[in-house]
């Protein structure tokens, strides 16, 4: 048994089995935007690592089995991404000023509020990586002095809560059409938001995907200059 | 397969890119962006492509998992500000989505 849970397949074959549990969870509720696959599949596996007293680490040797396709899986979204460019194209002033002060918004008040609250400078120079997807958003906080670690805790948890909120909180705004939910999702909830998008269509999924991309590219270029001088 | 082969190679091409020029913009997003590149260029989607993506599309919550499980090695930061981070965290994420939300929906589009 203690052989098994050093056994990478071992951790591979749970991932598959926590995302197929996590989507039997999600079809069962009856597609609940409360319970997306990615929050029930991670629940379940962290329930898992806790129980065996397993190290994350150990777990990884089996999980990058299945994390060296995110790269990929990213790749892809430029395929979406194509077939809607036609209908961007037009729009292109709005989409870049909703990308611009949309995540310049929910940042400024995220870093704020941990500045207050928390009074402690490393943490609030980490949450304003909250929107950028995962990889960018260590790199960034490193190079602005904040917790790596941290920083893809934050943006795990913010792209789980930003596919919860967007979609109900824009249908209560009455701004729910397809591409608001998707440019949406994209800004505030980056890979995560991205997946969302997915399950709610082909165009949600193609603005989400340009979203995400801008916001990333924005902020890994805009963050490490701009923070020090803030905060 | 040869779906996945074009897929790796502009990942590759956006690695070199990164190294080369020591760019800030992850390795996945500079081969995003050749591959939009090479479709504008080809002007369509080729068939091999467009299975691939009908493939690997649902499984993208799959491929999160991993990093997302990551969360366990933050314990001690939780313990002492979890409920306080989550609260800012999703505080901060309303008036992000509705300046989205109002932006984009100001006005007439135009298509």
């Amino acid at each position: 048994m203690t052989e098994l849970l050093q056994l990478p397949l071992f951790w591979a074959s749970m991932t598959i089995a926590a995302f197929v549990g996590g989507q039997q969870i999600y079809r069962l509720s009856g597609n609940s935007p409360w319970l997306p696959p990615i929050l029930s599949s991670v629940t379940l596996l962290v329930g898992v690592l806790l129980i065996t007293g397993t190290p994350y680490s150990t777990y990884m040797q089996g999980g990058s089995l299945l994390h060296v396709m995110l790269g990929p899986v990213i790749v892809m979204l430029a395929v979406p991404l194509y077939q809607y460019l036609h209908t961007m194209r037009r729009h292109w002033r709005r989409i870049a000023l909703a990308i611009a002060c949309g995540s310049a918004t929910t940042i400024a008040v995220a870093v704020a509020l941990t500045y207050w609250w928390i009074g402690d400078i490393p943490l609030s120079r980490t949450i304003a990586t909250k929107t950028i997807t995962t990889p960018v958003a260590v790199a960034v906080s490193e190079q602005v002095g904040g917790l790596a670690a941290m920083a893809s805790a934050f943006v795990i948890v913010t792209g789980i809560l930003g596919g919860l909120m967007a979609p109900p909180l824009l249908k209560l705004a009455r701004r729910d059409q397809p591409h608001t939910v998707g440019l949406t999702l994209g800004i505030c909830a980056h890979a995560i938001g991205t997946s969302r998008a997915l399950e709610l269509g082909q165009q949600q999924a193609a603005y989400a995907a340009l979203a995400m991309t801008l916001t990333a590219t924005l902020h890994a270029l805009l963050l490490p200059s701009l923070l020090p001088w803030l905060i | 397969m040869p779906g996945l082969l074009i897929l790796l190679a502009c990942l590759i091409a956006g690695h070199l890119l990164n190294f080369l020029f020591a760019l800030p913009v992850p390795a996945a997003i500079l081969g995003m962006l050749i591959l939009l590149a090479v479709l504008i260029v080809l002007g369509k989607t080729p068939a091999v492509l467009q299975h691939t993506t009908a493939t690997l599309s649902p499984l993208l919550p799959l491929f999160l998992i991993p990093v997302s499980t990551g969360i366990v090695t933050q314990g001690d930061i939780i313990a002492e500000y979890g409920p306080t981070l989550l609260a800012i965290l999703i505080i901060s994420l309303i008036p992000g989505i509705l300046v989205c939300g109002w932006i984009m929906g100001k006005g007439k589009l135009h298509d």
